[in-house]
């Protein structure tokens, strides 16, 4: 009972929040800093610190970015092994995905990195589109062994041009 | 159980292919094909009433016309050739005499409907003459053996009983059988054929057999000049004494023949009119040109004149026969043509023509329309080159009012109407050579004749026992100012030289009509056009001379002397020739011979080439693990049937596969123990023949193809010299449930679409069998197959559905012409024989042409409606967003 009580004075407290910031802001023109109280200090050293903590995150952010690709070639082979190699829509479905999200990957390549400035992340950038080439070979052997790239002579048979004859030729049975 | 389940599985398959491919639904029933109903070359005819004409003809049928305009009643179609009708009789029911070959039989036929009522038959040993009379219900049997006696055998024409017994008539004068004839129930002869003979004749059936003997001097007067006698037809006892193509009429009597004073032609016949006889004979007049029907009453000599309203360019050959009825008579006359027309006496109007000799068609092609002038006026807009841009401008602005006024008006200011190409190459001229020597050209849609011409004294060559004359396209439609061109070879009736008639084939307007000083041994139509879009022909006269037509052409063949290859066949030396081309000293084309190749003692029964417009789409074979057979496509590759005697096997079929240039064996085979028809088809890389297995009884159908291997030894140009290796044949043979008459395989614009190979059937059908049941698949098909395998049935199915001429038989069919359309999935088709039909047939169905009954309106305003219904929704939804802002 009593901590609920506590709890609602501390609510009651809080809402007031507002007001009390309203004081505090009036407060701080009116109020002088408390003794060995530094606000300049205190920001500086913030300052320093944010700033070493933002650049090893943005390394690690970039290079978990490059390596996605590759942490995806797991899924995609199993997901290729689960599809089969029979050719009706959700496996060509399937087989378009493959292919269609390493090549968007890579045409947005530098949309992807842009978040990384003022850094020079060529390594990641590498990284990352050896990731996406990979996982279009996977779709090219997926299409392979699905039968769909066109690697056999039997494919072309139908550009093959008719031969020219060289000789011609006529007759038949004598007609005396 | 698992191979019934097996059997059911193929069954499966095939009936599904077949329900797919085939069939016609009842309200297509002539919407695409059509049938023109013939009788053949009249040989007898009588006029039973009048109603009914009675005919029986060469072909072996017997029909019953309609008087009034010359349609069928109803037709029967006796045993073929050599069988033959000897005698018609019109009574209460017709009674016919057909046979051949030692058979004989007799017919009795009900007058209505031709049912058959009665039938009875008898062997007679193979002799080489019969005459035959009836006589009140007796049938009269006459065999003359010259210079000794006559056998006479009477027979009950019912029954068939005949009294037992064989009567033989002692007559020494019968000495060439010429000079004979029967008439009534005399037999007549004459001793010699000048006027110094005697005219001896006997009655067969009196029990005496006197023999009377009168000098024609004593009848006929004496003058110089060969004396025919011949059997007036339509009488009794009557006869016609002919010289100098002046006939005398003679009554033979038991005493004395009489003579009756009247000089007729011997072409006249004689009718009874009531109880008095008339005469009736067909004069033309030189004069005026014009036709003239003369009558006689015998008895008081009244003559009578009648012009006729009767005109044709080929000539009257005979009256076959005629019905009078006091002074009204009908005529009916048959042409050199073979047509047969129908005259009115005394109007002197033909009330119809039946032009019978389109049941002897010998050969036919297909050709092409030619534009309509507003077309061919927008083609030639771009005919200009150096044209300056105000006449081109001009010429456009011109055509595109024309286009406008025929929008407008609905009508093309054309003077051949209708007979201009459609869209789908549908509609073409079929141009059929008859063996008489008319031509004909016959519109593709309806089947009506376009024009017709008739050529005299030609007649068509003989080859294999089949007649043909070689007709070639020199030039198609395509060409627009420039007309079409074809060449019909042919022979002349009496010296047996070439006849060369050059024509139009769509106005029939004759180009050039040669008779040749030479007999043609073979003829080729050349591969290469001149200036004029013109291909050349080229004539191999008996010695060997080079003759071509244009001789202008002959620059052409100079030029192109090195890749021109002729070769022959010759059937009674049982030789192939081939042959080049080369310049002689003297300006003169020469053949030389390059290979031959003896055929033994084989008699030479089909020679066969691919056509040479087909064309080929897939130049090869898929395999189960996705490589390629290459065909091998020769061109000059000619497929020879022969059959040989065989002290063991009987008969031993062989088929090569000769090229014609190198004159290399590229394949042969052997058919042991094989008999006649033999039938063969040649298309693509493969051949199919079918022949009677004599050892199973039973028509077998085999397919042969031929392929290069996995690589192609030259991929862009095919020569018959470059050979590096033999191809490699794959076979396969199958049972084939019926007698082909003929066989043709389908042939379309680009060869896209499946083959089929159409086969006349014995029965009357025309059917359908794919190309794909036939393939050979070789030893790879059966290992791991392909795509859309079927699997081997040794026994070919003709399903009903595949029949493409449905419930009209077709009888006596001699051949089958195909033609592609513009439309790659559609062949035309036009069989002939004693009928003509024509249709089209779609092998892979009609997969680049709309279902007629696709409902265009039904699309077309379900489409509109969405359009507008989204622009409606769009006003409203805006409207309401308009009003939801205002709130």
């Amino acid at each position: 009972m009593a901590s609920n009580k506590t709890q609602n004075k501390r609510l009651k407290w809080s809402l007031d929040s507002t007001r009390c910031n309203r004081l505090n802001s009036m407060n701080e023109s009116t109020l002088p800093a408390p003794p060995a109280y530094s606000t300049s200090s205190i920001l500086s050293n913030n300052e320093v610190a944010k700033k070493t903590d933002t650049g090893h995150l943005i390394i690690k952010k970039s290079w978990e970015l490059a390596l996605a690709p590759i942490k995806q070639v797991p899924m995609n082979l199993f997901i290729m092994y689960m599809a089969g190699n029979s050719i009706s829509i959700f496996p060509i479905m399937m087989v378009g995905m493959l292919f269609m999200r390493p090549i968007q990957a890579l045409f947005s390549l530098n949309a992807t990195f842009k978040m990384i400035e003022n850094s020079s992340v060529i390594g990641q950038k590498l990284v990352y589109i050896f990731g996406n080439l990979v996982n279009i070979g996977l779709a090219l052997y997926k299409c392979q062994s699905m039968g769909l790239l066109p690697t056999h002579t039997s494919d072309w048979l139908a550009f093959v041009e008719p031969r020219i004859r060289q000789e011609y030729i006529g007759g038949g049975i004598t007609l005396v | 159980m698992y191979t019934l389940k097996l059997s059911f599985i193929k069954y499966l398959i095939v009936a599904s292919f077949f329900n797919v491919s085939f069939s016609l639904y009842e309200d297509q029933i002539g919407k695409f094909d059509w049938k023109l109903n013939f009788v053949g070359n009249v040989k007898y005819g009588s006029i039973d009433s009048s109603k009914r004409l009675i005919v029986a003809t060469e072909e072996n049928v017997l029909a019953s016309l309609n008087l009034k305009n010359g349609q069928i009643h109803w037709r029967q179609i006796l045993e073929t050739a050599p069988n033959q009708i000897v005698l018609l009789y019109v009574d209460r029911e017709i009674i016919t005499v057909s046979g051949g070959k030692g058979t004989w039989y007799v017919r009795g036929w009900d007058l209505n409907v031709g049912s058959l009522l009665w039938e009875w038959s008898f062997y007679m040993e193979n002799k080489q003459n019969f005459y035959w009379i009836l006589s009140k219900d007796q049938l009269v049997n006459v065999a003359p053996v010259i210079g000794s006696h006559l056998e006479v055998t009477q027979y009950d024409v019912r029954s068939g009983r005949n009294n037992g017994k064989t009567v033989k008539i002692s007559t020494p004068w019968v000495s060439d059988l010429s000079r004979c004839t029967t008439a009534g129930v005399y037999w007549a002869c004459l001793s010699s054929d000048d006027s110094s003979g005697q005219l001896y004749y006997t009655d067969v059936l009196a029990p005496a057999n006197q023999v009377h003997m009168f000098p024609v001097q004593s009848l006929i007067g004496s003058a110089p000049g060969r004396v025919e006698i011949k059997f007036l037809e339509l009488s009794d006892s009557n006869l016609l004494l002919i010289r100098n193509n002046a006939a005398r009429y003679i009554h033979l009597k038991p005493d004395l023949p009489h003579v009756y004073p009247y000089s007729l032609s011997p072409k006249a016949i004689a009718v009874a009119n009531g109880d008095q006889t008339l005469l009736l004979q067909m004069i033309l007049n030189t004069t005026t040109k014009k036709y003239q029907i003369q009558t006689i009453e015998l008895q008081e000599g009244t003559e009578n004149v009648f012009e006729m309203e009767y005109n044709n360019e080929a000539g009257v050959a005979s009256v076959i026969t005629a019905f009078c009825k006091g002074s009204a008579c009908r005529v009916l006359i048959k042409s050199n043509d073979n047509s047969i027309s129908l005259l009115q006496l005394p109007g002197g109007k033909a009330s119809w023509t039946r032009e019978e000799a389109l049941s002897q068609v010998v050969s036919a092609e297909f050709l092409e329309l030619p534009l309509s002038e507003l077309d061919a006026s927008i083609e030639h807009e771009f005919d200009s080159v150096s044209g300056d841009r105000f006449s081109t401008f001009y010429n456009r602005i011109f055509s595109q009012i024309r286009q406008l006024l025929v929008v407008l008006t609905g009508k093309q200011g054309n003077s051949n109407i209708g007979l201009v190409r459609d869209e789908f190459g549908l509609h073409k001229v079929i141009v059929v050579v008859t063996s008489v020597g008319k031509i004909y050209a016959l519109d593709s849609i309806t089947g009506s004749t376009v024009w017709s011409k008739y050529l005299p004294n030609v007649q068509p060559f003989l080859v294999l026992e089949h007649q043909k004359a070689p007709l070639f396209v020199q030039r198609s439609a395509r060409y627009s100012p420039l007309a079409a061109q074809c060449v019909v070879l042919m022979k002349d009736k009496i010296t047996g030289h070439g006849v060369m008639h050059a024509f139009d084939p769509i106005t029939g307007e004759v180009v050039q009509d040669l008779r040749l000083p030479y007999r043609i041994e073979q003829a080729m139509l050349l591969p290469i056009e001149d200036e004029n879009h013109l291909k050349g022909i080229l004539i191999l006269s008996d010695d060997n001379e080079v003759n071509v037509y244009p001789p202008s052409a002959k620059s052409i063949i100079l030029k192109h002397s090195s890749s021109i290859f002729l070769y022959t066949a010759n059937s009674n030396t049982k030789t192939l020739h081939g042959y080049n081309l080369h310049q002689s000293s003297n300006d003169k084309l020469r053949v030389t011979s390059t290979w031959d190749l003896n055929l033994g003692q084989a008699e030479l029964l089909a020679v066969n080439v691919r056509p040479s417009s087909e064309r080929i789409h897939s130049q090869g074979r898929v395999l189960a693990d996705r490589s390629v057979l290459y065909k091998y496509v020769n061109p000059n590759l000619l497929a020879i049937a022969t059959l040989m005697d065989d002290p063991i096997h009987k008969h031993v079929l062989s088929i090569y596969l000769v090229d014609g240039v190198t004159g290399l064996v590229v394949y042969s085979v052997a058919h042991k123990r094989v008999a006649k028809p033999i039938h063969l088809v040649h298309s693509e890389n493969w051949l199919v023949y079918t022949y009677y297995n004599a050892r199973f009884r039973r028509m077998e159908m085999a397919a042969v193809e031929l392929y290069e291997g996995a690589t192609q030894s030259n991929s862009t140009s095919f020569s018959s010299h470059a050979v590096s290796q033999l191809p490699h044949p794959e076979t396969q043979a199958y049972i084939f449930p019926g007698l082909p008459l003929a066989m043709q395989s389908t042939l379309t614009e680009r060869g896209i679409t499946n083959k089929h190979i159409i086969v006349a059937l014995s029965t009357g059908a025309v059917t359908e069998v794919p190309w794909a049941f036939l393939e050979p698949r070789g030893p790879q098909g059966t290992m791991n197959p392909e795509e859309g395998y079927i699997p081997y049935i040794p026994e070919l199915p003709i399903p009903a559905e595949a029949t493409i001429n449905y419930n009209q038989t077709i009888p006596q069919v001699r051949g089958i012409e195909v033609a592609a359309a513009r439309l790659e999935s559609t062949c035309l088709v036009l069989v002939y024989g004693l009928d003509l039909f024509y249709t089209r047939v779609t092998p892979s169905k009609t997969f680049d042409l709309l279902k007629e009954d696709f409902d265009h309106w039904l699309i077309a305003f379900v489409l509109i409606g969405l359009t507008a219904a989204s622009y409606i929704t769009k006003r409203l939804a805006s409207r309401k967003a308009l009003k939801q802002a205002w709130k």
